[in-house]
Order: structure tokens, then sequence, then C-alpha cells
């Protein structure tokens, strides 16, 4: 078994900087996820892991051995690509064999572990077929095949999923899962899907703009984000930001008036910077539609997901927030409706968007 | 919609192709392609009609389109007084090798150039695109001047190799390979294979009908090249059929019989060629069309 662990690691394409100095240490084991816009360097980044990239600065180790300079087939890391890239002319058992027999593996062996990977993904009848002839999530379990014969250390996905159709995406989501489960093996898995992120990662390396945002559980990741951007990029419906007007004070916890009404929060005001630029956040599960809230707008739209609906609400400046309120919820757009905010729940942004939270 | 309109939409909708009336300028169009196929054709059927009738047909100039006596004296002559069999040897020797050589090289040549980070690469493709603006005409004398130095002339060795360069098959080869999406590439690379397997193994297996294609014209052009032959191969014995088959005419004064006998005969193999991969010969013209427009 072995850690990945990324130090100051950057790239450039001629005076382009596309990555800056980024640093993580991937254990053993984990599935973690690169989550971050288009653009952002996350398949860069995990080219420069495979070796199919060059680093410009930094270094990348995998277990005790430093792997920057070595070529791909030498880092002991298999790679599924976004298009597969399955060999059109082989036919299934050939594309997973073709490494193997490359490396001299013998006969045997290759024919074992092709047939073992063959049953543990469901594709063993598929094997004298070519990529041609299967569908398309046929082929991608063909490609997690062709990785896994390999026994590599770890495997790295660039959005392995993003050609599938939205409902074989979600079970292939599943199965990629209980794959890890079994398999135990580390894997990298890149997205722009903040839903898959969340339900795949033991931890997600939030990125953009050249550099990491924040690395953490998606729990984590989710409630506590380290800034404005992590916050609205993860969670679906997105958090909603109010600019804060003014702040007071109640037990050293800072009660910001934002959207034209008073909200209490649990951010120790202390911590806060001085000045201007501030924005609450606060995502519309922790903003309930109650008869008793403090809160109180207008119904502009209701969006029925069938457990639970989205509101839209004006509030008294003129600022729009979504809001929650039950499956059955009898509003009517145009009513006045209360809202009640969970005071533990609540963000505060500063103007350079870091984040701060309830202690 | 019309009600005129309908009638006939409905009619192409549910009839087949073949059941619709050409319209006028469809009617045209086919007399017309007919017209230049027939025109076309007509030499080559000529040249066989003329080289199966008797002799004294042939020179007392009745112009009959089909032979009064089918004979095939003219095709048994050049075989018993000429060295036709040595001249097909050597034309399909050296045709053979140039075409192995050419697809093997090219292939070499154009993986490098689209695949590999060197330094003057962009340099070495202008320069093999600039080669491909120089017809062999104007290199012929320095072909020449170059063998015979090496002494060349008269051998295999000799004929083939001014005729390995083909930049064409080099560009259509660079354009496939660029146009290979490059995770080919990086998953042959994680699967530890080096750049001739890449080549061997994936690139070319992928598409061969890159391949074959290329090889087909290649082959045909080797086969009837005829100038640089011409000079190259001065005595009898290594001849290629082209340019044996002008000494047919030499020896023998002007006997249409059996110089239209030895045009067929050398035009057999590239007739025989391009009716077995009809296909690929016009995916091959398209192909170099393509690099040429
Ligand atoms: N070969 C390249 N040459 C120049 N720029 C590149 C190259 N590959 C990627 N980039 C740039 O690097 C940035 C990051 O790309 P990428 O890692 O593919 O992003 P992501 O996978 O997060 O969408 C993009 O802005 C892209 O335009
Ligand atoms: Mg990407």
């Amino acid at each position: 078994m072995a850690d990945i662990v990324l130090s100051d690691v950057s790239k450039s394409y001629g005076q382009v900087q596309v990555l800056d100095s980024v640093s993580m240490h991937i254990k053993s084991g984990e599935f973690i996820v690169f989550l971050g816009p288009s653009g952002c360097g996350k398949s860069t980044l995990l080219r420069m892991i495979a070796g199919l990239e060059e680093v410009n600065g930094g270094q990348i180790h995998i277990g005790d051995t430093r792997v920057d300079q070595l070529p791909p087939n030498q880092r002991g890391v298999a790679m599924v690509f976004q298009n597969y890239a399955l060999y059109p002319h082989m036919t299934v058992r050939e594309n997973m064999s073709f490494g193997l027999q490359n490396v001299g593996t013998d006969k045997a062996e290759i024919a074992r572990r092709v047939e073992d990977a063959a049953r543990m993904l469901e594709i063993g009848a598929l094997l004298e077929r070519r990529p041609s002839q299967l569908s398309g999530g046929q082929r991608q379990r063909v490609a997690i095949g062709r990785a896994i014969v390999r026994e590599p250390r770890a495997f790295l996905l660039d959005e392995p999923l993003s050609n599938l159709d939205a409902s074989l995406r979600v079970r292939t989501r599943v199965e990629l899962a209980q794959l890890h489960q079994r398999i135990g093996t580390t894997m990298v898995f890149v997205t722009h899907d903040q839903t898959e992120a969340m339900t795949l990662a033991s931890r997600i390396v939030v990125m953009n703009n050249r550099r990491i945002e924040q690395i953490g559980t998606p729990m984590e990741v989710y409630s506590r984000p380290a800034s404005r951007f992590v916050a609205a990029f993860v969670g679906s419906p997105a958090m909603n930001f109010l600019p804060v007007s003014s702040i007071a004070e109640s037990d050293g916890q800072a009660v910001v008036n934002a959207g034209g009404v008073s909200i209490a929060t649990e951010i120790p005001i202390a911590n806060l910077p001085s000045g201007d630029g501030l924005t609450l956040g606060v995502r519309p599960d922790a903003l309930k539609v109650t008869a008793g809230g403090s809160i109180s707008g207008v119904v502009e739209i209701m969006e029925r997901l069938g457990d639970r609906t989205l509101v839209h609400v004006r509030l008294p400046d003129g600022s729009l927030v979504v809001a929650e309120d039950g499956g059955k919820s009898a509003l009517e757009p145009g009513a006045t409706v209360s809202l009640a905010a969970a005071r533990s729940e609540m963000h505060i942004f500063d103007a350079e968007g870091i984040a701060y939270h309830s202690s | 919609m019309t009600a005129e309109a309908l009638p006939r939409s409905q009619a192409v909708a549910t009839g087949s192709r073949r059941d619709r009336p050409l319209d006028l300028i469809g009617i045209v169009l086919t007399a017309l392609t007919l017209l230049v196929a027939l025109a076309s054709f007509f030499p080559i059927y000529w040249a066989i009609i003329t080289s199966v009738k008797p002799d004294g047909e042939v020179i007392s100039g009745s112009n009959s389109l089909w032979p009064g006596r089918f004979v095939f004296d003219s095709y048994i002559h050049i075989w018993n007084n000429t060295n036709i069999a040595t001249w097909y040897v050597n034309s399909f020797v050296t045709s053979i090798v140039i075409t192995a050589l050419v697809i093997v090289s090219s292939a070499g040549c154009a993986y490098a150039l689209s695949q590999l980070d060197f330094p003057g690469r962009r340099i070495i493709y202008v320069l093999i695109l600039a080669c491909f603006m120089v017809p062999m005409q104007a290199l012929i004398v320095n072909h020449f001047v170059l063998m015979a130095q090496f002494k060349l002339l008269n051998t295999w060795a000799g004929i083939i190799l001014p005729q390995l360069i083909v930049p064409v098959v080099i560009i259509v080869y660079k354009q496939f390979f660029d146009s290979v999406p490059k995770e080919f590439r990086e998953a042959a690379q994680m699967d530890s294979a080096g750049h001739f397997k890449i080549l061997f193994r994936i690139y070319l297996p992928m598409n061969w009908g890159v391949t074959a294609a290329l090889a087909i014209i290649t082959f045909i052009g080797a086969w009837n090249s005829f100038l640089w032959p011409f000079l190259a191969a001065t005595g009898e014995a290594t001849m290629t059929v082209p340019v044996g088959i002008t000494q047919v005419k030499d020896a023998y004064g002007i006997v249409y019989g059996k110089l239209m006998a030895s045009a067929v005969v050398a035009g057999l193999p590239v007739a025989i060629v391009y009716l077995i991969f009809q296909r690929r010969v016009t995916q091959a013209i398209m192909l170099s069309a393509g690099v040429k427009g």
C-alpha cells in the first residue's frame, strides 16, 4: 500500500500557469475526488500523478519512491480516461492483456487476472468482443477492467462517468463505490460534478483558479466550507449569499443585518475581521419556512421536489433567497411567509472570500 | 405545403430511389457521365481488341469495333520473342519493395513528426511539404548522377532508391496520426508500450484502411512509373514492364497488334489491383486529394 504525496507541485504551459504550488497527502486506500469547475487544472494534476504531464516544480512521491521523473508505466498507477481510449482493433480480452503482455507477465497469470477482473465487473461474456460492439456502460467497465488487471497501487480516473447517460451514471457511481470497498485500492477521481464528489469521496479536494481551495470530507466541505467559492460550488440548491449591512453582538456572537432583516448566528464576533464587505451565507436547508420565524418575505416561485419544496422568497430589501418547506407545502406565490434561520448553520465570508463558521 | 407538392413528396418517401423519374438535369448529367466514361474506356477497349485481331486485319486499316477473328498470336509472339517474363519479375520486385519500404519508412517518419517533440520537427515537416512540390522530373538528373556514382544503374537498387521519396504518404500518415486522440498513445504508454509498439500495434492496426489505401497508390505509382526506370535500366535484364514494352516497338517496327498486346499485359496487374481494391483505391485518391486540395 502506498500514500501519494504531492509537495508544492506547479505546472505552466508556456507563460500560462495552470497549477500553483499544490500540496496534498493522499492516504493509502482513500477515495479522493478532485472537484472544481472546468479548466481549473484537475485533469492536469491527475495527469501529472500519472506521468503523462511533466512537472514544472515540486515533487510527487508514491510510497517511498519519488516518481515525478519516472515514465508513466513505472509509477504503479493505472488510468481510466474520460473517452476510455480502448484500442478499437483489439478484443476486450486483448485490451485488458496488452499492458501485462508488454511487461512479460506469463500467459497463465494474464488469463487468471483477466478472468478475475471480468467476473468482478460482470463483463465475462464480452471478452471476445471489440469495443465498437459494446454499449457505453460496458466500455466503461472494460476501461476499469483494463486498469484493475494491472493491480496498481492507485487508480486515476478522469471524469469516467461523464460519457454515460444520467441513470447509468448514478448506477455506475454506486458500483464504483462498491468496487472501491471491495478492492480497497486508492482511487483519485476527477469530476466537475459536486454530487459525484459528495457521494463517492472519502475526501474532496476542491480546486479553483490554479490552487486548492479546501481538502476535507464531504460533510466538512459542505458544512464548513473554507471559502466563499467552495460554499457556492458545493451543495445543490446553491447557498444563499446576502451582503451584511451591519453587525451587532449578543453573548459574543455576531448578529448580522442582512437582506433587510436581523439574523442571529453562532459565529464568535471576535473572529470576524472589522470593516465592510462581509457576506452572510445560508444554505436553503438551514432556512426553513416556519410559522413563528423571525424573517418575513413574499413567495415568488415554488419548486416542488416531492419530499420537500424550494421556496424562492423576496426579502424586505429586495434580495431573493431560496428557503425550504415540506413536500406538502400549502404556500402559493404572492403569499407572505416567515422563515427561521438555523443559528449554528450560518456562515460569514469576508471580502477575500475567507469563511467564518460557528465555533 | 401546397396540395400539388403533397403527392410528389409522398412518392419520394414511399418509393425507392430507382422509381423516381429523373428530371431533365438528371438525364443530361447521366448522359454526360456516360459519355465521359465511354470516352475514357474506349482507348482501353481499342487496345484490347486490336491485340486480338489478326495482323492482317489491323494493318488493313479496318476500323471495325469487333475483331473478325480472335487470335492470340500477338500475345504468343511477345511471350516468345521478348524478355517480358524478366520485365514482369523486375516490375514486381521493384514495386513491392518500393511499396513496403515507403509504407514502413513513411509511417515511422510521420509518427515522429506527429507524436514526438524534438527540435527541428517543424522545419523537417516544411521540407517534406516542399519536396511534395518538386516533381521527380526536376531531380532526375541528380538521381541519375548519384546512382551512376554509386554504380547502381541497371540494378534493382538503382531503380528502387529514388522512388522511395513519396512525401504524400508521409503527409497523409501524419494527418492520420494527428487525428488520433492522444489518449490512445497515453493509454499505451501506461501499458508499457514503447513508440515502436505504439506505432505498429496500436496506431497502424487501429485503421488498416489508411495503410491499405496508401500501399495501393504507392504500388500503382511504382508499377506505372516510366521515366526513372527508363533511365536507370538500360539493359533488358533490369527493365520493368513499362520500359520493356517500348522495346517491342523498336524490335518490330510499328506492329500495332503486338504493341497493344504488351500494353494490355503491362496494365493487367494494375487493373487487377484496381478491381480487387476498388473502394480502397478511391479512398486513397480522396485521401491524397485532400492533401493536395
Ligand atoms: N496542452 C496544453 N497546452 C496549453 N494549455 C493547456 C494544455 N492542457 C491544458 N491547458 C490549460 O490548462 C488549464 C487546466 O486544464 P485542465 O487540467 O484540463 O482542466 P480541468 O480538467 O480542470 O477542466 C486550462 O485552462 C487549459 O486551457
Ligand atoms: Mg478535465
